[in-house]
């Protein structure tokens, strides 16, 4: 880092929260479809919760794969707490009730953590999967509290009215959980900066030492453990207040595997990444989602591509163009990125359509024409076959002569003549 | 007659049946740079992971300051005032120089497990670890993850680890291993440096640094102490000579 810089990020260590309640607040304003704003309520709730499971695998090293479970129970909860001020038995604003999902996530946390962090690595990644069987198990049995397999639901306008506001709208809602959004990034920033959130990151990196200058392993990861606990929680009662409901699904294991995939593809490595990835991930599940049946086979291709190729994830491509932007030197990847564009998009396409066709054919045969990519076409005819099959043999073919090209352009963008005396 | 900062009493060690450790008995006056000498496989590294808790002592006692400190924690160790370095590199990769030796001040300076702290605010624990990385001679190397470093400087850094905090005791396992002359010199000179005032206990295998640094030598045969007293001592002592030093002492 250049003198510049780090004035500047001495100067002003508050802009980028500004600039992030900026675009919250505006973003409701530019993105006004139908189905905009509850997408941007998923994602948020999605942001909340990988970061706080970034606490565990970024941060602290920890391998969970039970993490949707301190969100369950946070959320459901929560949706108990807003029954109880539905009848009456209690007072509170919902702008409060994540401050309760969170404290349940912190409770729960505490209680399982205090076995569970005691070893890390293998052992923890088992227990962390275990308990995740257990509760989602428990939720068929114990119907009382998680009200079997329709889950339990609420009404989150029945609350008292916080100045006036009901969270009837969509919007209304879209504003609590920015709030909460915004918060929690900022507390499990700050914790990042604690002498325990340091130590996190020093356990991880070499459990032993951190025991030689001082401090207990378990302990740290304990604490970590139940800091990641809070937010899961706060992630459920935002969940609640949402959605209104909550069932088995929302913290058996195939939710923890989709904020482990989310976390993954945003990138571990960095305190930003699971931002990005619970973005990606969220739109992925949505707004491909709605376009095909098969969005979760698109994420998992992206999951193990991410795995393969770009282990830092999203935020580590971004950061790997740091380097030749500093050295000004971005305009040598122009020419190549541009010329494996099109040939990489050719490829793309020609394998999406050739899976989207076998899958039309496989489960609506019956229909003869299907619409993809906004053209419609006769799936019985050898037409879009041979022309998708041509696309992505052409593509595929095209982009490995040119991937050479981005290599060596790569490799000469960020070579440092005598960076190491 | 002060206590002695560090004493082993008798100290054993059996991994599956073999006694590995055979009885040792060593002790290190207070502000006493000590050295401990022996043949590969004679327990030297066994010994200190005995010390700092590493491993479990099947019998026999450690003291730190008259402290009875057998088998605790090596947190605990540490806590205590007893600090040690490694023979591998042992060191936080993928966090930078400034971030490892801050910390490796943190528990000493007091901030335990908070949460409620920043870092950066705390202007004493900044201070304190651009100190020991100027001391260390790495301060071009403040931001750079601790991975990438040089051997060398990995070694620098091992060094810094351990002594952040100012533990009155300090541990050094081989500090030298694999280093060239020019690169020996420097370490050599840290040590004399950031030990200043402080109980050493080191093991090294070059007899130069050794001989240079240490007040007293202790050589560790097969699991056992065959002789302890000043360099000349040891040089002349018969059994060493027989049993170890002969072709390492030709050379000096």
């Amino acid at each position: 880092m250049n003198d510049n810089a780090m004035q500047k990020s001495a100067l002003s260590p508050a802009m980028p929260w500004i600039l992030a309640a900026a675009i919250l607040i505006v973003l409701p304003f530019i993105f006004t479809g139908g189905g905009s704003i509850t997408i941007m309520n998923q994602i948020g709730i999605t942001i909340v919760l990988a970061m706080s499971y970034n606490m565990l695998l970024g941060q602290g090293g920890m391998l969970s794969f039970g993490h949707a479970v301190y969100m369950g129970i946070g959320g459901f909860v929560a949706v108990h707490v807003m029954n109880l001020v539905e009848n009456e038995y209690m007072w509170l604003p919902l702008p409060l009730l994540p401050l309760v999902g969170g404290l349940v996530g912190l409770g729960f946390a505490t209680i399982i953590g205090s076995f569970s962090t005691r070893k890390a690595g293998t052992v923890f990644a088992m227990i962390s999967l275990g308990i995740g069987e257990l509760i989602a198990a428990c939720c068929i049995i114990i119907t009382v509290f998680f009200g079997g397999e329709e889950g339990i639901s609420g009404d989150r306008t029945m609350a008292p009215p916080t100045f006036g506001i009901e969270f009837i709208t969509q919007k209304e809602v879209y504003f609590l959980i920015a709030f909460w959004v915004l918060l929690s990034t900022f507390c499990m920033y700050l914790f990042t900066q604690t002498p325990v959130g340091k130590m996190a990151n020093a356990v991880r990196d070499n459990p032993e030492r951190a025991e030689f200058v001082g401090y207990s392993q378990r302990w740290v990861r304990y604490v970590s453990f139940c800091a990641a606990g809070f937010f899961a929680g706060v992630a459920g009662a935002l969940f609640a207040i949402n959605y209104e409901i909550l069932t088995e699904q929302n913290l058996n294991l195939n939710m923890s595997f989709q904020v482990l995939l989310a976390t993954y593809i945003g990138g571990v490595g960095f305190f930003l990444g699971p931002i990005f990835g619970a973005i990606l991930f969220t739109l992925l599940q949505t707004v491909i989602g709605l376009q095909t049946d098969l969005w979760a086979l698109y994420t998992g291709l992206v999951f193990i591509l991410m795995v393969m190729f770009l282990p830092a994830g999203l935020t580590g491509l971004f950061a790997m163009h740091m380097i030749p932007i500093q050295l000004g030197r971005v305009g040598m990847l122009i020419k190549p990125y541009s010329k494996i564009f099109f040939p990489g998009l050719a490829f793309v396409i020609g394998i999406i359509a050739l899976i989207e066709l076998i899958n039309h054919v496989r489960h609506h045969g019956e229909e003869q024409f299907m619409t993809l990519f906004w053209v419609e076409f006769d799936t019985t005819s050898f037409v879009p076959w041979g022309l998708f099959a041509l696309m992505t043999i052409v593509g595929f073919y095209i982009s490995r002569i040119f991937a050479k090209e981005v290599a060596e352009a790569w490799g000469e963008a960020t070579f440092v003549e005598g960076e190491r005396s | 007659m002060s206590v002695d900062a560090l004493k082993l009493d008798n100290v054993k060690k059996n991994f599956a049946g073999t006694e590995i450790i055979r009885g040792l008995n060593l002790s290190v006056a207070q502000d006493e740079r000590h050295a401990v000498i022996g043949p590969n496989g004679a327990g030297k590294s066994t010994a200190y992971n005995l010390i700092t808790g590493r491993y479990q002592v099947s019998s026999g006692k450690v003291f730190l300051k008259g402290e009875d400190i057998t088998n605790l924690q090596p947190y605990e160790v540490k806590r205590k005032g007893l600090s040690r370095s490694f023979q591998i590199t042992n060191i936080f990769p993928k966090m930078s120089v400034f971030e490892n030796v801050r910390c490796s001040l943190l528990w000493a300076m007091g901030y335990k497990y908070s949460f409620w702290h920043m870092v950066g605010n705390q202007s004493k624990l900044n201070n304190d670890a651009e100190e020991i990385i100027e001391e260390l001679n790495l301060k071009d190397r403040r931001n750079t993850l601790a991975g990438v470093l040089s051997y060398a400087e990995q070694r620098a850094l091992e060094i810094g680890i351990t002594i952040a905090g100012g533990s009155e005791v300090i541990l050094l396992d081989e500090p030298t291993a694999g280093m060239s002359v020019s690169e020996t010199e420097y370490i050599v000179g840290l040590i004399r440096k950031v030990t200043e005032g402080k109980t050493l206990l080191v093991v090294e295998h070059d007899m130069g640094v050794v001989f240079d640094l240490a007040d007293r030598i202790s050589v560790l045969v097969y699991g056992e102490i065959i002789a302890t007293g000043t360099p000349t001592e040891v040089k002349e002592n018969q059994a060493v000579q027989e049993a170890y030093l002969g072709a390492a002492m030709e050379e000096h």
